[in-house]
């Protein structure tokens, strides 16, 4: 009971160590592709710890969804954090079946979200809850997609068998199927984490906004605790696709980890690098986009199907 | 080298898929070269062992040709009209990209009561060619003009050639350099017409649309 | 597996007074009692506005006929009962649902109501009819032992799939759902949508039950029929903007989960995979039991803001959660739980019929794999769509600030008998969703004895265990939670409130907030052909515009495109025949002598 306590903590203290500098990188990386020197790399958690220190101001037209919001978001990505293998550390919780629960906490925590905007009475914010609800479905769908692909190779749906050592062994037998779900996995990551080309996260124009647009009236703690459950997310969804791309296992502890480490790293520039090189598309592409990733995703189950029974 | 093929195969269905679901004809004919370029690399992977000055010539005709002399002289059949705007498939892009991905899963349905004689080099070959095929099939469908229609023409053309290329390796040199040569003859020809149809639009009356420019009835 | 079976003589031809109690019908009886107890209590809070103006006593004596009805239904033994109970039903909803007589719209949906029953019991008398024709007998228990052919099998699950459908509210065969229950006062809603419902359910699991042997299609195409219902039922609900036809819309989306986990149920009972039978049909059980909860507290919870607003537009309310805290948290606690949130009952059984759909993923072949990929893609999808449901008219209901000035809701004074069976409602929603043992052990019986497999063919543990894990982590939450907040309260300290900031935009007036329409037009534009979205006015002209006016609607495909042609087709014919002047009783004189002469010919031969 105690080894689990401890291991829960210290997956905890990972994440929550490692997700603001994850952004950081990929905020150093934009502003190095357009040629500015950039805030330092440890900017967001200076950033945090300035919210931290602010009051919470609050709407007269808010009811406490508004304020339990930011709580159920922070609480559901941690939860989603247990269930997640980070490189040589196990997950503590893995249970056949732990993807549906990842899944639909996430969903516990957009419900409370763009419940929490449309609480502001503001259209704004409506904008921003109508869009992402629409997006959500999308995703949803490339998200499982990807899942049954994953769990017809592993035969298996915990995220520790389907991510974590059998599956990058393969790599040569299932590499083409593993590149599709990893570049249907990479486009949900864009779009759940509000990434150009599918949102932008430094803008607050309301032509463009969806996740930004629907904290807009979160302060303080509050806006605090959304913003590293962001980062936190962002980091365990990067999390996901890493070990799928890392092709070998060393076997030494240290080692791996080091390797999985640079592998976050690196994902962490290819993301800069991808949302330097592309505007944000049309809402009505960001639509088709996901119906990209979905077919991707549907692809890679064909040929797993193929490979599987042929 | 089964999994440099098996990639190749992959992307080369990928990039059909991306034509479908791209609006732009500039956008389209970029990522047919790209598909040309891929398809111009298997014969190196298929032949990887024992590469022959047969395989390397048909591997850099492909790329030359299809990689670049061809979407060259698309770009110059549309260069006068305004046609790098926007191409509206008629069932809409959603649609098409979720009738694309039917249309693997067809093709690979249909791929498992095909049983091809000898050994392949990748069992994703077969499949893979007859979903590029019915790919280029549904973009000459669901488009409305003649350049978008000549793509779907072309990458229907890749298909068959990556079927043939990695299927008979004793196919005589004459046969795969005939079939370039009327892709090519092919292409130009349309290009021309295409052109024409442009230049009669050009020179006609006014009340003719930009929008209907270049389509096809 | 424990059946009690109760014989009573009873001087009925061909009838006999039996019934049973299995653990399929002790699923359902729970839900009946649960649902009627709360919803009668509920009514007599909810009905005190209509005290002196009309006849209540009436309306609880057919409330009781219902119950009885209800009760015989699900623990029928004899198809002479179980018709006449259903009959029995049928009369007495129709005479709750039109209690507001004197409006038209209430006695048309009343009018279709009764219809579309009558068309589904149709085939109901022609399926018993052959079962117990085959079986040569009316007892269920004797028709569950005989063998039927194939042919006879397929016919009878098609016309138990129409039949019971139509009851159940399956695609194409829902029209009457979207009019009847919301004409309907509250609690008469709760109970239709919540109970009536799965009786039909009940009645397809019957004959599953009975005919122990189908053809393989037929969970292939239970799956389907749950697929398309699923879907296309929340995109309707999407569509909606009255309230009360949004959650029966939703519904038919529910039925869709309980059909898809009876169709892999189906497909595992055929292909022997005892694991994968009791999976699918345990799921859906305990999803009939969890719709009924959370269904009838939306409604109950719906009529309360109802009775207030006195009007049903969700766009014309809004910010009802100040005035009306306990009737909004309640309603939150349906809304999450029916979206399928963990913490909630609606994810346990999602999570078993899930299970069940991964599980066939593995052990199924091919054409087996690819519903059961479809049918987690469905699955997935209806998820998000219920949230973008729920999400929709929680948000446009509760929050924000009022849209229509003219609607006044004072200081809610909800009545103890109205808020007592709400809170009973979220309550077991919660338990069920926190400690799934009871329930999850009660519909796994039921779910082993639909799949008629030996009692310890399963091992429990195998589900028991990843739902535990799921339990801990919902209390990991809860504990994450409890923390945080109070970390934020030890940071904070309480500041004066404001007025909504949103980029210091000046001058917000309540209408420019987002409308339910709105909030779901991506997703209905995304789909406008499937749900014929249709909109007038609104066009801006000229620099200068002036007063206009718009107005969208969805209307349902099944009932515009099949239906309404249907319908004027019969009325040309019996134009047609009216023109004739044939008179009726030579009609009816027509049909005794068709009759007989058919009898003739059947004993003749």
């Amino acid at each position: 009971m105690k080894n689990v306590m401890l291991t829960i903590f210290f997956h905890w203290v990972i994440v929550l160590a490692l997700a603001p500098l994850f952004v950081g990188v990929i905020a150093k990386v934009k502003a190095m592709f357009a040629g500015k020197k950039g805030a330092p790399v440890v900017q967001p958690y200076f950033e945090l710890a300035r919210l931290f220190r602010k009051q919470c101001v609050y709407s007269r037209t808010t009811t406490w969804i508004f304020r339990a919001s930011p709580i159920v978001g922070f609480g559901a990505v941690l939860l989603f954090a247990l269930l997640l293998p980070l490189g040589v550390c196990k997950a503590p919780m893995r249970f056949s079946g732990d993807i549906l629960l990842a899944a639909y906490i996430l969903a516990l925590a957009r419900f409370f979200m763009i419940t929490a905007a449309l609480d502001t009475g503001n259209s704004f914010e409506g904008m921003g809850s109508s869009r992402e609800a629409f997006f959500s479905c999308l995703s949803e769908l490339a998200l499982f997609m990807n899942f049954i692909t994953l769990a017809i190779m592993t035969r298996s749906i915990s995220f520790s068998r389907m991510i974590g050592a059998d599956v990058p062994l393969s790599w040569p037998h299932s590499n083409p199927v593993l590149l599709l779900v990893v570049a249907s996995l990479f486009i949900v990551l864009l779009a759940e984490n509000c990434r150009i080309p599918v949102d932008d996260p430094d803008t607050h124009l309301e032509l463009t906004m969806i996740h930004e647009v629907m904290i807009l009236d979160h302060s303080g703690v509050d806006l605090a605790y959304l913003l590293y459950a962001g980062a936190v997310k962002l980091f365990l969804f990067a999390g996901i696709i890493v070990p799928l791309l890392i092709p070998f296992r060393t076997g030494d502890p240290v080692k791996d980890m080091a390797v999985f480490l640079a592998g976050m790293l690196g994902m962490a520039v290819f993301i800069g690098a991808v949302e330097s090189s592309m505007a944000r598309l049309r809402l009505n592409r960001v639509r088709n986009l996901l119906l990209i990733a979905a077919a991707l995703a549907f692809f890679g189950f064909v040929v797993a199907l193929w490979r599987g029974g042929a | 080298m089964t999994s440099w093929i098996d990639l190749s195969c992959i992307l080369i269905v990928f990039f059909a898929l991306a034509i479908l679901a791209t609006y732009r004809i500039g956008g389209m004919i970029k990522i047919f070269a790209a598909q040309s370029l891929t398809l111009g690399l298997v014969p190196f992977f298929l032949h990887a062992d024992a590469l022959s000055g047969r395989d390397v010539a048909i591997a850099l005709g492909t790329m030359v040709l299809k990689g670049a002399l061809v979407p060259y002289i698309l770009f110059w059949a549309i260069r006068h009209v305004s046609m790098r705007s926007e191409v509206k498939p008629i069932i809409g892009v959603g649609l098409s990209i979720i009738g694309g991905a039917v249309l693997i899963a067809g093709a690979f349905w249909v791929s498992l009561s095909l049983r091809l004689p000898g050994k392949q080099a990748s069992d994703l070959v077969l499949p893979c060619s007859l979903a590029t095929v019915l790919l280029g099939f549904m973009i000459m469908v669901t488009r409305t003009r003649a350049v978008t229609q000549v793509l779907g023409y072309l990458v229907m053309e890749n298909g068959i050639f990556l079927f043939a290329l990695s299927l008979f390796n004793a196919m005589p040199t004459l046969i795969e350099m005939g079939i370039l040569l009327d892709i090519f003859a092919a292409v130009f020809i349309m290009a021309i017409v295409v052109n024409h149809i442009n230049e009669e639009f050009e020179k006609g009356p006014a009340a003719v649309s930009r929008s209907k420019m270049g389509e096809t009835f | 597996m424990i059946e009690h079976i109760l014989r009573i003589p009873w001087h009925v031809p061909f009838g006999g007074f039996s019934l049973r109690l299995d653990p399929l019908s002790v699923i359902f009886l729970a839900a009946v009692v649960i649902l009627v107890v709360c919803a009668g209590i509920y009514g007599i809070g909810y009905m005190r506005q209509y005290k002196g103006k009309k006849p209540l006593g009436l309306h609880w004596f057919f409330y009781g006929l219902l119950f009885a009805a209800l009760v015989l239904i699900v623990t029928a033994n004899n198809v002479i009962l179980f018709l006449g109970a259903w009959e029995v039903m049928a009369i007495a909803a129709y005479f709750l649902i039109v209690f507001q007589d004197g409006e038209l719209s209430v006695r048309r949906a009343g009018f279709i109501y009764l219809v579309a029953t009558h068309c589904g019991t149709f085939c109901l008398f022609l399926m018993f009819f052959l079962l117990a024709h085959a079986a040569g007998s009316m007892d269920f228990g004797v028709i569950a032992a005989t063998n039927f052919s194939p042919l006879l099998a397929g016919t009878v699950f098609s016309l138990a799939i129409i039949g019971f459908g139509v009851k159940a509210g399956f695609m194409p065969m829902h029209l009457w759902l979207p009019h009847a229950h919301p004409a309907a006062p509250a609690h008469i809603s709760a109970l239709m949508s919540g109970v009536a419902i799965k009786t039909g359910i009940y009645g397809i699991c019957r004959v599953l039950w009975m005919v122990g042997v189908l053809p393989d299609w037929c969970g292939y195409a239970l799956l389907a029929i749950g697929i398309v219902s699923g879907v296309m039922g929340v995109l309707y609900a999407l569509g909606q903007h009255e309230l009360k036809r949004l959650l029966a819309y939703h519904s038919i989306e529910n039925i869709g989960i309980i059909a898809v986990g009876l169709g892999i149920g189906l497909i595992g009972r055929a292909q022997h995979l005892p694991f994968l039978a009791v999976l699918g049909f345990g799921g859906a059980l305990l999803h009939v039991l969890n719709h009924s909860l959370f269904k009838g507290l939306l409604f109950l919870g719906a009529g309360a803001v109802i009775k207030q607003t006195h009007t049903g537009e969700m766009d014309r309310m809004g910010g009802l959660a100040k005035p009306m805290p306990v009737t909004s948290a309640l309603f939150l606690v349906g809304a999450l739980a029916i979206c399928g949130l963990p913490l909630f009952n609606g994810f346990i059984s999602e999570f078993i019929i899930y299970y069940g759909l991964f599980q066939g993923l593995f052990t199924l072949p091919l054409p087996g794999v690819f519903s059961c990929a479809v049918g987690i893609l469905a699955l997935a999808l209806m998820g998000a769509l219920a949230l973008a449901c729920f999400t929709k008219v929680y948000g446009t209901v509760f929050c924000g600030r009022p849209r229509d000035p003219e609607i006044m809701v004072k200081r809610e004074e909800l009545a103890p008998a109205m808020a007592g069976p709400m809170i009973v409602l979220a309550g077991l929603c919660v338990w069920i969703g926190l400690s799934p043992r009871f329930a999850a052990g009660m519909v796994f019986s039921g779910g082993e004895y639909l799949a008629r497999t030996g009692q310890a063919a399963v091992n429990p543990d195998r589900i028991l265990i990843p739902l535990s894990a799921v339990i801990g982590g919902a209390f990991i939450f809860c504990a994450l939670a409890a923390v945080l907040a109070a970390i934020r309260r030890m940071l904070v300290k309480p500041s004066p409130v404001q007025e909504t900031w949103s980029c210091a935009f000046p001058q917000v007036t309540p209408r420019f907030q987002y409308t339910s329409s709105s909030f779901a037009r991506p997703i209905v534009e995304f789909v406008k052909g499937l749900l014929l979205f249709r909109r007038q006015g609104g066009k801006v002209e000229g620099a200068f515009p002036g007063k206009s006016q718009m107005s969208s609607s969805v209307h349902d495909a099944v009932e515009e495109n099949l239906f309404r042609l249907l319908f004027v087709r019969f009325t040309d014919i019996s134009r047609k025949f009216d023109a004739k002047r044939i008179r009726y009783t030579q009609i009816y004189l027509l049909y005794i002598f068709l009759f007989l002469i058919f009898l003739l010919v059947w004993k003749l031969r």
